[in-house]
Parts: structure tokens; C-alpha cells; sequence
């Protein structure tokens, strides 16, 4: 995939993402509300006094925290429609940072964390760019990207490996039988424990194995088409939908890596 | 040379998964910790902290006792459906009251001898999710208490279960 397809889609992707959460943030706003069980009055004690936490007050208000949602719908659209620039960036970054400040560090865990880093990326190109070389601007947000996305499953992978309970497939249907969707059926496939050691070993296994995926850009877009696989599957048994689009955004970022021939 | 440049990137990566080191802490640490993701998920088994609640009906009179209800678990279940893949609000939320528990346990953990926990962010975020839980399910409850237990649950269901703390009795109106 060539460098400024990869940064189309990566926009575009983020864009979707970016739209996904903030619909969900404006959809359950009245928990962040004074009276909600989030209320920036208890919560603004997390925040040492000071300064920060004057103008975090001003942020938080119940009425500046729906504009700012608000906001960053146009801000979205845009971004998908015409691309990044640098105060969109910015603006982005700046948003999101907010957001996890709001949910004490995080609402969803992960999910937030990489859509930091696709956020990060496309500032890094925006910085890069302002030294006059949008193609080296955009290698350079698309390989920390890939290196992070890749990052991500191989310590998610290897940290499995080191556990018993992984390796011998008990750790898959204990979090199954804990997931939001309530336990599994007693008579779920799920439970057998041959099919649960099975499926643990091939997602280590091809956690494990990511930086591969940097290689050759087939290698690369055979590991995307499993990550896909891969997400949905968290997103079915888990709920979590924000870490399948998350991790979406950063596809085009590894297959444009890989397309760089970096390694052979 | 960017070839064991790389090798080298993810073989440090795995030492840090082997040498431990000692982990800093710090109110915005915490707050901006997505800066510094370790990516491990759904790594370990082990105890989780489950929240329990309680709640009572005013009382009769003044000097009676708390007529109180049994141990609930207030832990998220939610219908699947595909098209949450879009939009799935409310199953984040519970998600991330589930994460609050969490966050009370460790704080708890992490408490100095002789501190107060209803000085905790996350006790008091915990309360309120604790009351307005009780009066959704019993909107004349007057009272509400709850329990931070460890659960440590096993591949065919529950193997052991401790109380971790339990809070005082908390107004609910």
C-alpha cells in the first residue's frame, strides 16, 4: 500500500473511530452530569490544586462538556472528508487527552490507549510536515503507528506465553465464563478443553508472531485479515467494540510498512 | 543495522517481560497512563474484585433496626446484539464501572495503615454507583452498604471467595 493511501485510509479510519466513541460519549453524557455517578465535584480531587485543575473546572462543566463533544463531530467529518491538518490535530489530541483525563485515565482501557497512538501518529506527520517533506511526514507518524500496533500484539501475545493457565487453555473459558455477555452455556463448544487450548495457542501463537507481519506486505495483509478475525471475536464474547475499530485504524499503517521493503 | 535495530526493539521488549522493575506512581501517572501502555490484556487469572450491595427501607421509627435486604452482586451483564459493533454505550459504561471496582481494590490495597478510604475518589465514585444501582432495582431504599469481595473463579465457576472491605451504612437520598 502505498504512503499516501495508507494515510487517506488511516484518516479516514480514525475519523470512523473518533465517531463511533464520541456518539457513545454523547449517548450516556448524563453520567458525567453533576448529579451523574461521574461528577467532576468528587472526581476534580484526582487533580493535585492548582492551576490545572482550575481550568479542568472550566472544561468539565456540564454544558462546556457537551459543546466539546459536540464539536468534535464537524471536526470528524472533516477529517474524513478533506484530511488531517495541523490544528485538526492538535484540536484531536488535545480532545482526547481530555476525555481520558474525564474518565480517570481511561473509559475503555486499550482501546483508548491505541487511539492515542493512531491520534499521535497523525500530529507526528502534521509536526513532520512543517519541515516541508509530507512524504517523510508520513512515514514517519505511519511507522510509529505500525511499531505500536505491532507492539501491542506481541507483548499481548508473550505476556499469554508466560502463563500456565494460557498455555494449557483454562484462561480462555475463565474469561469467557466472566465476560459481559454472562458465562459461557455448560454445554458451549467453548468449554471443551482441548478446543479451549487450541484456540489459545493459536492466538499466542499469532500474537507472538506479529513483527513477521513486517516482512512482505502478503504476510502483512494475511495477519491484518486474522487481527480483523481477531477483534471481532473481542467484540463479540467481550463487548468491546471501541478495541476492534481501534485497532482497525491502525492496518493501513502496518501494510504500508510492510510495503516499504524495510527488511529485504 | 535496522534490521537488528528492530530485533534488538523487541528483545527488550521481552526482557522487560522477565526483569521487573520498580513501578512509579503518581496522581498524573495514573491520569495519563494511556501514554505508557504495557498492552497486556486478559494476561493472568487470579482474584477479581466483585461488588455486593445491600439496601434498607427507611426506618419505622427512629430506634429501629435496618430491616436489611440480601447481598446483591452488582456486576455488568448485557444483552449481545451485532450491530453494538457501532454503537455500544451502555455495555462501555458498565465496563468502566466494573474498572472502578477495580480501581477501588487496588487503592485499597495501596491504602497506608491507619488512612480513611471514604477519602477515595474511587470509593466515593463507587457509592454513588452503589445508590443509584440499589435504587434503580428499589427506588424506596433508603440505606445502601457494600462489599468489595475477591472472587477467584475457576473454568467450571466459583473456588473461592473473600471479603475485602465493607463499607458503612450509606444514605441513599
Amino acid at each position: 500500500m502505498p504512503v499516501s493511501s495508507a494515510a487517506r485510509a488511516l484518516e479516514i479510519l480514525l475519523a470512523l473511530s473518533l465517531l463511533l466513541q464520541t456518539l457513545e460519549y454523547l449517548r450516556i453524557r448524563q453520567v458525567l452530569t453533576v448529579q451523574g455517578l461521574w461528577a467532576w465535584p468528587v472526581q476534580r480531587t484526582d487533580i493535585p490544586p492548582g492551576a490545572v485543575q482550575n481550568l479542568l473546572d472550566l472544561l468539565f462543566g456540564d454544558r462546556a462538556m457537551h459543546w466539546h463533544l459536540l464539536l468534535r463531530l464537524p471536526v470528524l467529518l472533516l477529517l474524513a472528508w478533506q484530511g488531517s491538518n495541523l490544528a485538526l490535530a492538535v484540536f484531536l489530541f488535545a480532545s482526547h487527552v481530555l476525555m481520558l483525563i474525564r474518565w480517570r485515565g481511561a473509559f475503555n482501557g486499550g482501546s483508548d490507549f491505541m487511539t492515542l497512538v493512531a491520534i499521535s501518529g497523525l500530529l507526528l506527520a502534521q509536526l513532520v510536515q512543517l519541515g516541508g517533506d509530507p512524504h517523510l511526514a508520513w512515514r514517519a507518524g505511519l511507522w510509529y503507528i505500525c511499531l505500536q500496533s505491532i507492539t501491542s500484539y506481541f507483548m499481548s501475545g508473550w505476556v499469554k506465553l508466560m502463563q500456565p493457565e494460557w498455555r494449557n487453555g483454562q484462561a480462555m473459558t475463565i474469561f469467557l465464563n466472566a465476560a459481559i455477555y454472562g458465562p459461557l452455556p455448560m454445554d458451549s463448544v467453548l468449554r471443551k478443553p482441548w478446543l479451549a487450548r487450541a484456540g489459545a495457542w493459536a492466538f499466542i501463537g499469532w500474537e507472538c508472531a506479529a513483527p513477521l507481519a513486517l516482512l512482505h506486505p502478503l504476510v502483512a495483509l494475511v495477519f491484518c485479515l486474522i487481527a480483523l478475525l481477531f477483534h471481532f471475536l473481542v467484540f463479540w464474547f467481550f463487548g468491546l467494540n471501541r478495541f476492534f475499530w481501534a485497532w482497525v485504524v491502525t492496518f493501513p499503517a502496518i501494510l504500508a510498512c510492510s510495503a516499504q521493503r524495510v527488511f529485504w | 543495522m535496522l534490521e537488528a535495530l528492530f530485533l534488538l526493539y523487541f528483545l527488550v521488549l521481552l526482557a522487560t517481560l522477565v526483569f521487573k522493575s520498580r513501578i512509579v506512581t503518581g496522581p498524573w501517572l495514573f491520569l495519563l497512563r494511556a501514554f505508557f501502555p504495557n498492552w497486556k490484556f486478559f494476561h493472568a487469572t487470579g482474584n477479581v474484585p466483585h461488588l455486593y450491595a445491600r439496601w434498607a427501607m427507611p426506618k419505622a421509627q427512629p430506634t429501629a433496626d435496618l430491616q436489611w435486604s440480601d447481598w446483591i452482586p452488582i456486576f455488568p451483564r448485557r444483552p449481545r446484539h451485532l450491530l453494538h459493533v457501532f454503537h455500544n454505550a451502555q455495555t462501555n459504561l458498565a465496563l468502566v464501572q466494573q474498572n472502578l471496582v477495580e480501581h477501588l481494590a487496588a487503592d485499597l490495597n495501596h491504602l497506608a495503615a491507619g488512612a480513611d478510604a471514604r477519602a477515595l475518589v474511587s470509593y466515593q465514585l463507587v457509592s454513588r454507583l452503589v445508590c443509584q444501582s440499589l435504587q434503580t432495582q428499589q427506588p424506596d431504599c433508603a440505606y445502601g452498604q457494600f462489599e468489595v469481595r475477591m472472587v477467584l473463579d475457576g473454568t467450571t465457576g466459583l473456588l473461592q471467595e473473600d471479603t475485602m472491605m465493607r463499607s458503612p451504612v450509606l444514605p441513599c437520598r
